[in-house]
């Protein structure tokens, strides 16, 4: 199992998280953690996502960046690295 | 800005579908629609009454198949739109661009369990490219528009807009702004052509796999072109059957688990594979580590998503097939591959002396394809019937063959050929169905009656769930499950009350009289043709296997 943070930039459209969660898990990856907050200035929501999975992070970002109100989505290697870490430490 | 009048948003509404060329729309009313059907009778759209929400969905998938426009359907809250749902996914699951109106419980009383309230926009998250939900009658003209735009964008797709009773009869003026695109992404092209003509002329072996996106592309004159360029031998999925000229002799018809065993082992056997909007589904593939073990991928595709998703791709060419598939259109020195193809193709040559008097279906398919005018578009239903005209029926233009390719959805063919008949009434449309399949949308024979829609209706019928039948005698040790449907109503006498012109028959000699009879006749008829109930589909892969490991009889 892989863990990776998901920075995902989006327009604060309606069920936006929703849809995010709905592909997130039918792609076959599971939600470690979340954090969400919208810019109000200009409407746009950040969206800081932990996933863990055996398959390609590659297939969620294109599927993520599929969704119509999607603006970017990167993967935070250096986040990632950290939380396995802290994983096999634990 | 053009000066208007007030208007109510159901107004608006037909307003935004004629500015999108709509002219028909195939739906049926219930409470939280009704201000929409009320908007309808000042409307020019034609207004097509199914007798079941699925039925009107699917009616508007055949639209928007046949004819390459946006096919539309509207329903009422609650059970109107969860019976939109299969419709919906099949579109989905087959890039059909197709536009839903739902009705919805006015605002203030949505979230309270209200009568006939569903949470559709919720519902259609999974099943969707896109959907909305208007709460501010403001947004109303531009979600239209933008439902629209997403529809037909890139990769097309279902948009569902979910639209409160009080936002149907809110006042509203038209803005006529049709400027604001939703679009703010950069897509970056993904184009490795330079990689891809150095795999193409060092290949001694290739295959062109040739699937839905063609069609959905307009690229048919391109991949043709460059079929005949190259001189490239090619196969088809079930959604790209018609994109390759079916005379085109290295053409070896559709690959995968019902494919031509031609078409399959060249696959096995090639050292470069060229997909053209095809996405290596399980179908297509068999046992994916073993399909075209030996070859190189290059890979033309609108949809990013699919570069890489089930097989990598040595050079994935993202973008529109009409501009890319061009810029790899080289003759090619493969006459020794082209030889060996031919020969196969010729050595496996499907064969109809089929012992016996019962009727073979897969004959009288070959027959009705060879006698039905030019032009003419064939629907289908899902199970055997559906395997015998893809491997059998000689298509001329994806548009003319409209399947449920991915979602694989019984109750298809029937409503599909409502839609097409409807958006091409000059053409012939064919549904071909079995006695399982009919029974899934048989109120659609309804439509039929009332609007006097001369769709064909070919049921291939053995008194089973064929299909899966099959598969309980080859792999579940021949027992029996819940597949026998002796029990069947007449199906002539049925179709004769809905108005439905019906004939039976059992006997080889009746065939050919038959075909013609029901090609002749000016209104709609069935002509259920009866089969034994033993007859299989072959060639099957089996699950989990490679598809040169194709079964051939029981």
């Amino acid at each position: 199992m892989n863990n990776y943070k998901l920075i995902i930039m989006t327009d604060d459209k309606q069920v936006v998280l929703e849809r995010i969660l709905q592909v997130t898990r039918y792609r076959g990856f599971l939600i470690d953690g979340i954090t969400a907050k919208v810019n109000t200035g200009n409407n746009i929501a950040t969206i800081e996502l932990f996933v863990s999975s055996d398959r390609s992070i590659a297939l969620l970002i294109d599927q993520i960046n599929k969704l119509v109100d999607i603006k970017s989505v990167k993967v935070d290697n250096s986040a990632a690295k950290r939380l396995k870490a802290k994983e096999c430490s634990a | 800005m053009t000066d208007s009048k007030l208007l109510t948003g159901s107004g608006l509404l037909f307003n935004v579908l004629e500015q999108h060329g709509v002219n028909h729309v195939f739906g049926y009313p219930g409470g939280a629609i009704m201000p929409i059907y009320d908007a309808l009778c000042e409307s020019d759209i034609q207004h097509f009454l199914c007798r079941h929400e699925q039925g009107a969905v699917f009616s508007a998938v055949g639209y928007a198949r046949a004819s390459g426009n946006v096919g539309v359907c509207m329903a009422t809250s609650g059970p109107g739109a969860t019976n939109l749902i299969t419709g919906l996914a099949d579109a989905w699951a087959d890039s059909i661009p197709v536009v839903a109106i739902t009705g919805q419980v006015p605002t203030a009383a949505m979230g309270s369990d209200a009568f006939q309230e569903i949470d559709i926009f919720g519902l259609s998250l999974a099943c969707t490219k896109h959907s909305f939900q208007v709460t501010n009658i403001e947004e109303l003209e531009k979600v239209l528009h933008q439902a629209f735009e997403i529809a037909l964008e890139g990769r097309q797709g279902p948009v569902l807009v979910d639209i409160p009773k009080d936002i149907q009869m809110a006042s509203v003026k038209q803005t006529f702004d049709t400027t604001e695109h939703l679009k703010n992404k950069v897509k970056l092209p993904l184009a490795d052509i330079s990689k891809a003509l150095n795999l193409l002329t060092h290949a001694k072996q290739p295959i062109l796999y040739v699937g839905g996106g063609v069609g959905m592309a307009n690229a048919i004159d391109e991949v043709r072109e460059f079929a005949q360029k190259t001189g490239m031998p090619s196969v088809s999925t079930l959604k790209g059957l018609g994109a390759i000229n079916p005379d085109n002799e290295n053409y070896l018809g559709m690959l995968g688990m019902h494919g031509t065993k031609a078409a399959n082992l060249a696959v096995h056997d090639c050292d470069l594979l060229i997909a053209v909007g095809a996405r290596f589904d399980d179908r297509v593939t068999g046992k994916l580590d073993q399909f075209a073990p030996n070859a190189k991928v290059i890979h033309f595709d609108i949809d990013t998503a699919e570069i890489n998703k089930r097989r990598e791709a040595d050079a994935p060419i993202l973008g529109d097939l009409k501009e890319n598939l061009p810029l790899l259109a080289l003759a090619l020195n493969i006459e020794d591959w082209q030889s060996k193809v031919q020969q196969m193709k010729n050595d496996f040559a499907w064969r109809y002396d089929h012992p016996g008097d019962n009727i073979f279906a897969p004959a009288v398919l070959k027959e009705v394809s060879d006698l039905m005018p030019k032009n003419t578009c064939v629907t289908t239903d899902v199970g055997q019937h559906q395997m015998w005209s893809a491997q059998h029926m000689s298509i001329d233009d994806p548009c003319n063959f409209l399947t449920s390719g991915s979602m694989g959805t019984m109750g298809f063919g029937l409503p599909a050929a409502i839609g097409a008949q409807i958006s091409r009434p000059h053409d012939t449309v064919i549904a071909v169905s079995g006695d399982g399949s009919i029974m899934m949308n048989v109120q659609e024979l309804a439509t039929i009656k009332r609007y006097q829609i001369p769709v064909k209706i070919i049921l291939i019928d053995n008194a089973k769930l064929g299909m899966v039948r099959q598969w309980q005698d080859l792999f579940f040790e021949g027992r029996l499950s819940e597949t026998d449907l002796s029990d069947n109503p007449d199906f002539c006498m049925l179709a004769q009350s809905f108005n439905i012109k019906a004939k039976q028959i059992r006997k080889k000699s009746e065939v050919t009289d038959a075909i013609n009879d029901m090609l002749d006749h000016n209104g709609p008829y069935l002509l259920q043709v009866k089969i034994d109930a033993k007859d299989n589909v072959w060639p099957l892969v089996p699950p989990n296997s490679a598809n040169n490991e194709m079964m051939e009889s029981a």
